[in-house]
């Protein structure tokens, strides 16, 4: 909480220079100057989205959940006309969403409790689910729905299951973290948009063509990516591709990396023994992976101590290179951290924001990044 | 293929010559980390057709292995070694990169494809998408069990390929940190990596090979192979990148000696085995995750093989 708080202390005045530029850039959409178009509206800086929302009074038929029968086509992915750069945002709590919305993202993504890589901190039960689409509804943005561990064979079912009773609630996407079932939720869910989760690895253009041949609706990519190798994948592949400007860049690949059920497998086991695989974050583990990289090593060079170190990592934020990104044809612009507290959600999409919309106002180069307070860093993913 | 496959990997010309792969049927040429390793068999197309060929000259089958987390950059290359790969005759290649697997299934339509570990494969669904894709082996991820892969196979109906001994990968990077220590000691890349480095903390330790991450012990399965054989595996791997052509020829020596008599039934494994296996061993052994467990633990008779040495 002290750091937290000194955040807050922090980032106070780039928050109000953040939010003079969001409103600036909206007179001139308004005005008809900017020249691009998109079906992603800007940012909404007026009035505070959900906050005297009653959730039980605003969601038709709340109440108990009953199942019902899966269907085949629903939502409006696949085939959505190609837009301008959405701003999608973390949201680990309906705080977060709310916040994350009034500060001008265009969809957030959501973790469904027991099913989404990064663990139970950071995400939603249905109930909190219904209510972020409900929210999201009604302000015309998206909900994203992380179901990214690695389903076990015998709860594939289930999970389609689930995943359809979503989509009658008006879910339209969902990030996946395994090919093969990418591919069971395509050919049952026709209608539901998938994206191929940051854990799948991709890299390449011949990854974004892959799993476009699967049925992905769009790639997540790393933001450690240049805006040349987004250009060279938009060249061959028409799956949108997504990039994670902001977010920690760690020594190991994300998706890549079983450190931690080598020394704490077991373990992971234990604690969600009916609802998740044990081991990695990737499979859906524990669902933390301990921060092994970030805890101090001794290196040892034949036999004998060379250094005290831990292994290298870095936050990335990119929002100052934002311009090549969107002119690299980048589709989503994707910020980590479902595990960040609402406000620091709020404050990072604000920036990226007023970024995003003065590039779509035509104002390459005119618009200065404000400095990044130190704890505009992910908590954890 | 015979009875059974024990195949082993090397990265480079030197290492291939140096090595007597007498003990083994097949072998994996290339280093899957990183372009800059000395020689690296996938960035030295002279020396991958050579080594296809002395592969190939001792009756072995060559599978070009690729690298594990390629960027554009180096799909060029990729291409190439896969059309070198082609052209020597090679008897498959090894795809971790789906990416690339996709390439080998477009562009090489009657080359054997192998999906490495770092594919992610985990489950029966994700199988049948790679085989469709031309895949005729594939070792599942590090994490799954024994029990785990079973049912892939059987879902997939292909079959797997596993470790049995040496280190095993844990981790890839996109970023070599052993290059910082360049200025500071007399080893430089590309042959700092191949140094004896491992990352201890508190009774633990892993291998680093900079842009990759390995177990610090060596998995060992030299006395579950009996179980191995009757679960229907019958392809097994020493992984041996980063290890010494002794390492190679003794670890195989071992292996096939037991494998042998685990195919007659004898499921026993002489003493001296263990001795070339401890001679061989940094830190100790483990089993991986084959048994569902901790990545780092031992399971078996042999109580102290899991202890350092």
């Amino acid at each position: 909480m002290r750091l937290f708080a000194l955040w807050k202390s922090n980032c106070t005045t780039t928050d109000n220079r953040a939010s003079l530029k969001v409103q600036k850039a909206c007179v001139k959409l308004d005005d008809n100057v900017c020249r691009h178009t998109s079906v992603w509206p800007c940012s909404q800086t007026q009035g505070t989205i959900g906050a005297n929302l009653d959730m039980e009074r605003a969601i038709p038929g709340y109440g108990a959940l009953t199942d019902s029968t899966p269907s085949t086509a629903r939502g409006c992915g696949i085939g959505s006309p190609k837009s301008c750069a959405m701003l999608l945002a973390p949201a680990g709590s309906l705080e977060a969403a709310r916040q994350a919305f009034q500060a001008g993202a265009d969809a957030v993504y959501v973790g469904l409790r027991g099913w989404s890589r990064g663990g139970a901190r950071g995400e939603l039960d249905r109930e909190q689910l219904r209510q972020c689409l409900e929210l999201a509804d009604a302000h015309q943005k998206r909900v994203q729905l992380a179901v990214n561990i690695i389903p076990k064979p015998q709860e594939r079912q289930r999970l389609l299951q689930e995943l359809s009773e979503l989509a009658d609630w008006g879910l339209q996407t969902v990030i996946l973290n395994d090919a093969g079932f990418l591919r069971e939720v395509r050919q049952e869910l026709p209608g539901l948009a998938i994206t191929a989760s940051i854990g799948c690895g991709a890299l390449n253009t011949d990854d974004a063509l892959f799993y476009q041949d699967l049925g992905a609706t769009a790639i997540v990519l790393p933001g450690y990516l240049e805006p040349e190798e987004i250009a060279a994948i938009k060249a061959r592949a028409s799956i949108q591709i997504e990039i994670m400007l902001h977010m920690v860049e760690e020594f190991i690949q994300l998706g890549k990396c079983w450190m931690p059920s080598y020394v704490h497998f077991a373990a992971a086991d234990k604690i969600f023994p009916a609802q998740r695989l044990g081991g990695s974050v990737k499979r859906g583990g524990v669902g933390t992976c301990y921060r092994i990289c970030q805890q101090p090593w001794t290196l040892l060079k034949d036999g004998a101590e060379a250094d005290q170190r831990l292994f290298p990592s870095r936050q990335i934020s990119r929002v100052a290179e934002l311009a090549a990104f969107l002119d690299a044809g980048v589709d989503v612009i994707k910020i980590q951290g479902r595990s960040l507290f609402p406000e620091m959600v709020g404050a990072i999409i604000e920036m990226y924001r007023s970024a995003v919309d003065a590039w779509r106002c035509g104002q390459k180069g005119e618009w200065n990044a404000p400095a990044l307070p130190a704890m505009w860093t992910v908590q954890g993913r | 293929m015979g009875a059974f496959e024990l195949n082993t990997t090397i990265s480079n010309l030197r290492s291939l010559r140096e090595s007597d792969l007498s003990a083994c049927d097949a072998v994996y040429l290339g280093n899957i980390y990183c372009r800059l390793f000395e020689d690296n068999f996938l960035e030295r197309m002279d020396d991958l057709t050579e080594g296809i060929a002395r592969v190939k000259d001792q009756g072995l089958r060559a599978y070009v292995t690729s690298y594990a987390a390629p960027r554009n950059d180096a799909l060029p290359k990729v291409q190439i070694a896969l059309e070198t790969a082609a052209a020597a005759g090679a008897d498959a290649v090894e795809v971790h990169n789906l990416g690339v697997l996709r390439m080998v299934h477009e562009q090489f339509p009657g080359m054997a494809a192998h999906v490495g570990g770092f594919a992610n494969v985990y489950t029966d669904a994700g199988a049948e998408v790679l085989k469709e894709y031309g895949a005729v082996r594939f070792t599942p991820n590090y994490e799954i069990s024994l029990e785990e892969m079973e049912a892939i196979v059987r879902g997939a109906g292909i079959p797997a390929e596993l470790q049995v001994h040496g280190k095993m990968p844990l981790g890839v990077s996109d970023y070599c940190f052993l290059l910082e220590y360049e200025q500071h000691w007399p080893e430089k890349c590309p042959v700092l990596c191949q140094k004896q480095l491992f990352l201890k903390q508190g009774d633990w330790a892993m291998r680093s090979v900079g842009k990759g991450v390995l177990s610090g012990k060596d998995l060992c399965m030299l006395e579950h192979l009996p179980a191995l054989m009757d679960a229907g595996h019958r392809v097994f791997r020493i992984e041996a990148a980063y290890e010494t052509p002794a390492y190679r020829l003794q670890i195989a020596q071992v292996y096939r000696a037991a494998l042998e008599r685990a195919l007659a039934g004898d499921g026993t494994v002489d003493e001296s085995a263990w001795q070339a296996i401890r001679e061989h061993t940094a830190v100790g052994l483990c089993n991986g995750f084959y048994f569902g467990r901790t990545g780092s633990e031992y399971v078996g008779k042999r109580v102290e093989a899991a202890t350092a040495c």
